[in-house]
């Protein structure tokens, strides 16, 4: 029973299931918080970084 | 011969030249014997953060098939363009044939603001002629006041400045 809603397959590019997973200051909320496990924790936090550097998602809330 | 895919972040100012950057890029990938299988325009997106002083941009998504070390040559083109803002290409190990999820987000706010436009347009046209309407019935309205009882105005005066 998650709150948190998993896809089958991680994608960059859905971005609202990836803002699941990040702070309002952006940062990636950890496991032991979400209660992902270990292996879908490593592909968000990859999936998560690419979406920052296309500037989907922010990687602070201090952009100017 | 990897699958890749690509997006592009393009300058949202030259959006109205993408026909002739899509030929370029296009003869650019062919010329390095990279296949386009699948090509999405999802249009101008609000960036996350500001890139090179752009609050938005023109995002382009592509499905690649080519050789690893054509895509060096292609890099270095593109780095020098100055119409792109930001690219990724990314090895990917199948292709999904399906829409992505920014294309199909851009197409459902497109959808919402196209139906949100043409009533909000009709009301205030609506709005318009009421006030046209309005005027009018003001316009005979005062005339007939003024003509016919030039006590009613004055009392509404002394009332305004109480």
């Amino acid at each position: 029973m998650s709150k948190y809603e998993l896809p089958k397959i991680f994608d960059y590019k859905d971005v609202n299931i990836l803002k699941q997973f990040i702070t309002e200051t952006g940062k990636i909320i950890p496991a032991r918080v979400t209660g992902v496990s270990a292996s879908n924790q490593r592909k968000l936090t990859r999936n998560i970084k690419i979406a920052r550097f296309l500037a989907l998602i922010p990687y602070t809330d201090m952009h100017k | 011969m990897n699958k890749y895919e690509a997006v592009i972040i393009l300058n949202p100012n030259l959006s109205n030249k993408m026909e002739s950057f899509m030929k370029d890029f296009d003869s650019l990938l062919s010329d390095n014997s990279f296949n386009i299988l699948k090509k999405e325009d999802v249009g101008r997106r609000q960036l996350a953060y500001s890139i090179n002083n752009h609050n938005k941009g023109h995002y382009l998504l592509f499905n690649l098939e080519g050789d690893p070390s054509k895509l060096i040559d292609i890099e270095n083109k593109i780095k020098y363009n100055e119409s792109i803002i930001r690219h990724l290409f990314i090895v990917v190990k199948e292709h999904n044939g399906e829409d992505s999820h920014l294309l199909v987000e851009s197409k459902t706010k497109k959808k919402e603001a196209d139906s949100d436009d043409n009533p909000v347009e009709d009301i205030q046209v609506k709005k318009d002629d009421e006030v046209k309407n309005i005027k009018e019935v003001d316009d005979t309205e005062s005339d007939k006041a003024s003509e016919n009882a030039e006590d009613a105005p004055v009392s509404d005066e002394e009332v305004k400045d109480e």
